[in-house]
């Protein structure tokens, strides 16, 4: 493999990890407030997170485009008074791998939080723990599994991202591009071989955070 | 102890719960029928549940009173709860488990100390185990222990028992007596199950749909339940309509099918003459003819329709004119030779004969 390409590699894994850092305590917080808490506007809430896990990925990565961009209501405030530029660099890539992993991750660590019975936590409380003793001994080590699960499984949706990237940071190589981008790239271009090797690779990142996933909800139920 | 429990109504489907009771202990039984409120109201003492209005204060301590907007939180209020799944937490160990609440050792009270707990319910094998791997007896035993190591100033056990089959039970009712002995924490315990009751209860308040139907000592609840369907709970096994047909002497004569019973109490039904009549089934004893003068105002020739046995003794069915239950031992049964069909004399004390009104 060319240097080139071990940079891309490295490059995909770096930012999709990093996105997968960045959602975790949103994440967390945001799935423990719609498991356990009742509150205005939840349902909304709820809906607007789903989103991009149903609508085109192309047309949640315009939308980011049109808020950061330079002319965007985001994106243009930044520029204007910061002079920090988002789309068509690396961090528009991350941005979109956090808004598309986001719900994922979500999803499952909602249901984590939902499997952990209450009564255990108001038993907690009344042999003295308060909130952050209880959400830390109890809730949080019954509901590991399902939250690494699901941390797995955005890292997993990171990699293979490739609708909201390409519309929101383009495909500029060594700088904005990502290993789906790149095998697309090869493939218009007729570097077969190439786009073959940049395959094996993602099948293999894919396996190892799927497999390691279910080996965690599969040592969950034992 | 007393715990005053002022104004509290919680709005449960399809009722509300109303309770305005003071408990004195040292073991409240809270008694009544599934679904009547009465874990909800241990949810309510222990701050798990809030009331739209509720005054909860255990000796000189207010715990709730949303008269004045004061709530104090579950985890200051040092209340043991034992619910009803024991709620034992499953990714720790019984030690850590164990461990969960304790108080620091230092200027602790000994009483209370790890290694006498575990002592009086006798886990020390169990601690290094995992939750996960107990019986129901032992995780029970591991839940009590549990909730007393944080040495607390009331216990609530809801049902604990209830999971657990007949011979086990019996296992587990010597270490709850044992708990209260030593430990002499007031207790409210909720149960249905009225031999828990007789082993362990003091007093006891009879909750039906969210109400309270009776409160008081323990006997006296039993001897006088003060409702059809307090008596009818505690299983009384002789409870029959009557119609009182003479009254002085400090004692009613009350006409129940063909027979005519002497009781002794006048007070609860002095405005009716419809009432009920209980008669619990070891209060009747039985006797082979009918000869002498004796102390028993009731008499009652009676003939013996089945015999069953329950327990060490045998339950008697007889007719005397309306359908009448006693208790005898064994022994009792196979010296007099009594076998279905023979005519017996069913002697019951007048102040045993216990009166509702209809």
């Amino acid at each position: 493999m060319e240097s080139g390409e071990w940079h891309l590699v490295w490059f995909t894994v770096w930012v999709s990890f990093l996105s997968t850092l960045l959602i975790f305590p949103f994440g967390l917080a945001l799935s423990w407030l719609l498991a356990r808490r009742k509150w205005p506007g939840k349902s909304i809430v709820e809906t607007i997170i789903s989103l991009p896990l149903v609508m085109p990925p192309v047309a949640t990565g315009l939308i980011l485009l049109k808020l950061l961009g330079r002319r965007g209501p985001i994106g243009g405030y930044l520029h204007d008074h910061l002079d920090f530029d988002i789309v068509f660099t690396w961090r528009a890539v991350l941005v979109a791998l956090c808004v598309m992993s986001f719900p994922l991750f979500v999803l499952f660590a909602r249901v984590a939080f939902e499997e952990v019975n209450p009564r255990l936590e108001q038993i907690a409380r009344t042999l003295g723990a308060g909130n952050l003793r209880v959400f830390c001994t109890i809730t949080l080590p019954l509901a590991s599994r399902g939250i690494v699960g699901g941390m797995l499984l955005a890292f997993a949706r990171a990699l293979g991202e490739f609708g909201a990237t390409i519309m929101v940071a383009g495909n500029i190589p060594g700088r904005t591009s990502t290993l789906s981008l790149a095998i697309f790239q090869s493939v218009q271009l007729g570097h077969d071989p190439t786009a073959f090797r940049l395959l094996g690779i993602s099948v293999v990142l894919a396996f190892a955070a799927v497999w390691s996933s279910q080996w965690l909800v599969r040592s969950k139920r034992r | 102890m007393s715990l005053l429990l002022r104004n509290v109504a919680l709005p449960l489907t399809p009722f509300v719960l109303e309770v305005d009771a003071e408990l004195h202990g040292p073991v409240t039984v809270i008694f009544g029928p599934s679904g009547s409120g009465k874990t909800s109201l241990l949810d309510l003492v222990a701050g798990l549940r809030q009331a739209p209005s509720a005054t909860i204060q255990l000796d000189d301590c207010v715990l709730t009173d949303t008269s004045r907007g004061l709530l104090v939180p579950t985890r200051s209020r040092s209340i043991g709860y034992v619910p009803q799944d024991l709620a034992l937490f499953p990714h720790l160990s019984v030690r850590q488990n164990l461990r969960y609440g304790s108080k620091p050792a230092a200027g602790g009270d000994p009483l209370f100390s790890f290694d006498h707990v575990v002592e009086v319910l006798e886990i020390q094998p169990l601690v290094q185990r995992r939750v996960t791997e107990l019986s129901g007896g032992e995780q029970q035993r591991v839940a009590l222990a549990r909730a007393l190591l944080a040495s607390p100033r009331l216990l609530l056990l809801d049902e604990p028992l209830a999971s657990l089959d007949l011979n086990l039970k019996s296992r587990i009712i010597p270490y709850l007596a044992r708990i209260r002995d030593e430990f002499r924490i007031p207790t409210l315990y909720v149960t249905h199950d009225r031999h828990e009751l007789l082993a362990l209860a003091d007093e006891m308040m009879v909750l039906v749909n969210g109400k309270v139907a009776q409160i008081g000592p323990l006997r006296e609840v039993f001897n006088r339940p003060a409702s059809l369907a307090v008596a009818g709970l505690l299983t009384i096994e002789t409870l029959q309509a009557g119609r009182i047909v003479k009254t002085g002497d400090a004692l009613v004569t009350v006409s129940v099918g063909s027979a005519l019973l002497v009781s002794a109490e006048q007070a609860p039904v002095a405005n009716t003459a419809e009432v009920y009549i209980c008669i619990r089934a070891e209060d009747v004893i039985l006797l082979r003819g009918a000869d002498g003068p004796g102390s028993a105002r009731n008499r009652l020739p009676g003939t013996i329709r089945s015999l069953a046995p329950e327990g060490p003794q045998i339950r008697v069915e007889l007719d005397c004119g309306f359908a009448l239950t006693a208790l005898v031992t064994k022994q009792a049964c196979e010296e007099m030779a009594l076998k279905p069909g023979d005519i017996v004399t069913a002697l019951i004390k007048a102040p045993h004969i216990h009166l509702i009104p209809r």
